[in-house]
């Protein structure tokens, strides 16, 4: 079926709050998962594999600062979705670049990690340089890059294989945050590089996708939004006379 | 002042502890900058023109009619389908799920698979899939009396008594107006680059005028088919009589929270034009001007009918004053801050429904200063973290800015009497009342008070710890404030953003909040039906399809259709009341005429 991006937008936050998140917290979480399914990546599939893990999610379980400095900060996830709560590991890396120009995060042991780009927009957006990278699977041995210049929203990404696994090839399970004032921090290759190039998303091909979606709509699997909806049905309260009242409308409304 | 000195100086808008308290701004009329008023303004500047494609209704008025709309930008359609509707299925609740007309705006053509697949799903509103070319659906029910009479009435080549239309002022009245994406149809997003519609509600209120030229199409065909020899069309000042109702409840309470940053944007333009307005140097014919403003909307304000007891006090107390407002302005000098004197004379001795009707005439006054802040009435809305920012600092700011939050007392039991949620009956909003019924636990989180001052608490405490700390220190260890730290953080630069008010009061009232929206829409005559239900009129007064279709060259005259005033009635003919903007040496009664075919 065919959604807009305020639909989807609208409904994966009752879902959320349907699922406990706290209020700001389902207001990024739809934010994130809108942003990414109308710039092409598949955003909602996503969701649909990682909703029972967010279901069984201990909410007290936040990310929690390990180490920091003025520049440096490391972060554990606790093995939760970065759709839960992460924007805040984002925010601190953004106010240490604030104030040292240039800042990293690294945050350890998170799931949906793609996902993280839609709120990293809005923070390029304020007028940040954004790196964000990170190793997918270990064979053969991916890597995603995504850059946003300042006051850009929409950034470039890179994605690739590397021919030339290390032997310490530990599994990694994290996201390295790199933000600067004023240098640019966008993904390059260059051709003495070890890598194959697996796909290469350019800010105006995204931008380009972002319109199609608004002009065409976005494609939802009926299942998950099924599956949505009824997560959002938790929020609503069941009806009874008393509450029909509570609507404060009158019984006819033949004039 | 020169045009120089004029852009330079600082404007002195009034402080947000007096905009924002529920009580005024439910207080607020539809001004020049509301949404009607402003599309009608571009409609006639652009000279937008509407033509009949398709009028396929039966002799029940059951039917498709398709109506075009052409700006020099672009096309659409409004596609209208009328149905039988049993009575006992008219209801004016989100609950329903039959209407009398349902409708849709397009943009572009509508081909016939198109017109298909609208056919099926504009009917069901939210429950069909909409086509994401769709920017508007809605739905409206008759008055079923009003409709009765108009018909008898034409049918037997007699105009309708102009009474009726007082009482209530119009023949459908809308019960929910859908834009922005709901089941499917267009992003708003998607018209940020259409000049058209770029502004809030434009695509919505252009939909809801397309509905009204329906309307008066509908019930001529209907006396036609009843009598074809003696029918009659509707007299022309009987038509700009003719609005479109609105019939609306606790549903519009939420935007008004969700959307912070655009009813700041809102009550700022209106601000910034009140503002505007007080500094202007008044001549004797801005005088006579506010003097027959003022006037007609005395007679508009008499003749507004409501059964609701209070607003019929309202109502009475704002007529009651505004002969003294007439004394005053015939008496005083015209001294060069006349207007900064009326507001202040105004706020000392009026009630604040009738200080706000004098701001609202006096925004009235200056089009050409005014009409330009209508393109700044959109904002992008954005509620960003400055995670850099002191604590201390943010501390300052809450009380500085919330210390209407802070006043309250949320915990007794008047304080945090009522509770606001959605049912599953079609997520209807409504009101409980906390500790007698069930649901607070799944509470919507619509009143900011309680949330800033349990936030504020919060950092105060974890201040003493960490004196030096900053913002996003704290939400790291309390991750749960975030948003609403977000809000405060970026409302302390867009202040008209917060009611200031404990929505959770058991004297709060919910119709002041329908009533902010309402205005801001161009709502005339509010007709509570309850504590939070409330029936008002959209473009009642406003110029007609045929008067837009003739490019009118005065662009004043066209756009001056404030506080509508009920026709005259003389031996069966119809004219302009007295005080209107029609009535004049040129305004000659309207004689009704047979109707000649199609109509207009």
């Amino acid at each position: 079926m065919k959604v807009s991006f305020n639909e989807l937008q609208g409904l994966c936050r009752k879902a959320f709050t349907g699922i406990g998140f706290e209020d700001g917290d389902a207001a990024d979480a739809a934010d994130m998962v809108a942003w990414m399914q109308c710039h092409g990546f598949n955003a909602i599939d996503q969701l649909n594999r990682g909703l029972d893990f967010l279901l069984e999610e201990d909410p007290e379980s936040l990310p929690q600062v390990i180490y920091q400095d003025g520049d440096l900060a490391v972060l554990d996830g606790h093995g939760q979705s970065v759709l839960r709560s992460i924007s805040l590991a984002t925010e601190l890396g953004f106010a240490k670049a604030r104030a040292r120009g240039l800042s990293v995060v690294k945050i350890r042991r998170c799931h949906n990690r793609q996902l993280i780009m839609g709120y990293l927009s809005r923070l390029a957006g304020r007028g940040i340089n954004i790196t964000a990278f990170w190793r997918n699977v270990q064979v053969p041995l991916t890597e995603q890059v995504v850059g946003f210049r300042a006051g850009h929203p929409t950034p470039e990404v890179r994605i690739y294989s590397v021919r030339d696994v290390p032997e310490e090839n530990e599994p990694n399970d994290g996201i390295t945050l790199v933000m600067a004032n004023h240098v640019e921090l966008l993904p390059s290759l260059g051709a003495d590089h070890d890598l194959d190039l697996l796909a290469r998303h350019s800010e105006s091909d995204l931008m380009a996708c972002r319109e199609r979606s608004l002009q065409e709509g976005i494609e939802v699997d009926d299942a998950i939004w099924a599956r949505l909806k009824a997560l959002a049905h938790r929020i609503l309260v069941e009806s009874s006379e008393a509450s029909r009242g509570g609507a404060g409308a009158g019984v006819n409304d033949n004039d | 002042m020169s045009n120089r000195e004029w852009g330079l100086a600082a404007l002195n808008l009034r402080c947000a502890d007096d905009v924002m308290q529920l009580e005024r701004l439910g207080s607020l009329h539809a001004c020049r900058l509301s949404f009607v008023r402003s599309l009608v303004r571009q409609m006639g500047r652009q000279r937008w023109q509407v033509s009949r494609e398709r009028f396929d209704l039966d002799e029940n008025g059951y039917g498709t009619a398709i109506y075009r709309l052409q700006t020099p930008y672009g096309r659409y359609h409004g596609v209208m389908f009328a149905q039988a509707l049993d009575d006992s299925r008219r209801s004016d609740r989100v609950i329903a799920d039959a209407w009398d007309v349902t409708f849709g705006l397009i943009e572009g053509d509508v081909d016939a698979s198109l017109l298909e697949q609208m056919a099926a799903n504009v009917p069901l509103q939210e429950a069909g899939r909409q086509h994401p070319r769709v920017l508007v659906i809605s739905r409206a029910n008759k008055s079923l009396r009003n409709f009765a009479h108009f018909v008898k009435a034409l049918a037997k080549g007699e105009q309708p008594d102009p009474e009726w239309l007082t009482r209530v002022g119009y023949l459908y009245r809308t019960t929910a107006v859908y834009g922005n994406g709901k089941f499917g149809i267009a992003d708003f997003a998607r018209l940020h680059e259409n000049p058209d519609f770029r502004r809030p509600f434009s695509a919505q209120m252009a939909g809801v005028y397309l509905l009204r030229h329906f309307s008066i199409e509908q019930v001529e065909h209907l006396a036609r088919c009843q009598a074809p020899q003696t029918a009659c069309a509707l007299a022309t000042e009987l038509r700009r009589y003719l609005g479109i109702g609105n019939s609306t409840g606790l549903g519009m309470a939420p935007f008004l929270i969700s959307h912070p940053q655009l009813i700041a944007q809102w009550v700022n333009q209106r601000e910034t034009a009140l503002a505007l307005a007080q500094r202007q140097l008044p001549s004797e014919e801005d005088r006579q001007r506010m003097l027959a403003l003022t006037r007609r909307a005395l007679q508009h304000l008499e003749e507004t009918v409501t059964e609701d007891g209070e607003q019929t006090e309202r109502n009475a107390e704002t007529v009651a004053s505004l002969p003294d407002v007439l004394a005053w302005l015939e008496s005083a000098p015209l001294e060069d801050d006349l207007w900064a004197q009326l507001t202040a004379w105004s706020e000392r001795t009026l009630s604040l429904e009738a200080q706000e009707l004098i701001n609202t005439l006096l925004i009235e006054l200056y089009p050409e200063r005014v009409d330009p802040l209508e393109e700044q009435m959109g904002v992008t809305e954005n509620l960003d973290l400055q995670p850099d920012m002191p604590l201390i600092r943010l501390r300052q700011l809450i009380e500085t800015h919330y210390s209407w939050a802070l006043a309250h007392d949320y915990q007794s039991r008047a304080g945090s009497y009522w509770f606001w949620y959605r049912s599953v009956e079609k997520e209807e909003p409504r009101l409980g009342v906390r500790h007698e019924e069930a649901g607070a636990e799944k509470e919507m989180l619509i009143a900011i008070g309680p949330r800033v001052a349990h936030s504020h608490a919060a950092i105060c405490e974890f201040l003493e710890d960490n004196p030096r700390a900053k913002v996003v220190d704290f939400l790291l260890a309390r991750p749960r404030h975030k948003e609403i730290i977000r809000r405060v953080q970026t409302l302390v630069k867009d202040t008209y953003g917060d009611i200031h008010a404990n929505l959770w009061h058991q004297d709060m009232k919910p119709m002041h909040l329908l009533r902010t929206k309402l205005a801001f829409f161009g709502a005339s005559r509010f007709d509570p039906k309850s504590d939070r239900w409330v029936r008002i009129t959209l473009f009642q007064g406003a110029p007609l399809v045929e008067e837009l279709n003739a490019e009118p060259e005065d662009l004043g005259r066209f756009d001056d259709w404030s506080f509508p005033l009920q026709p005259q009635r003389e031996n069966g003919a119809v004219g302009p009341a007295g005080l209107s903007p029609q009535a004049g040496p040129a305004a000659a009664l309207c004689n009704h005429q047979p109707v000649q075919g199609q109509s207009p």
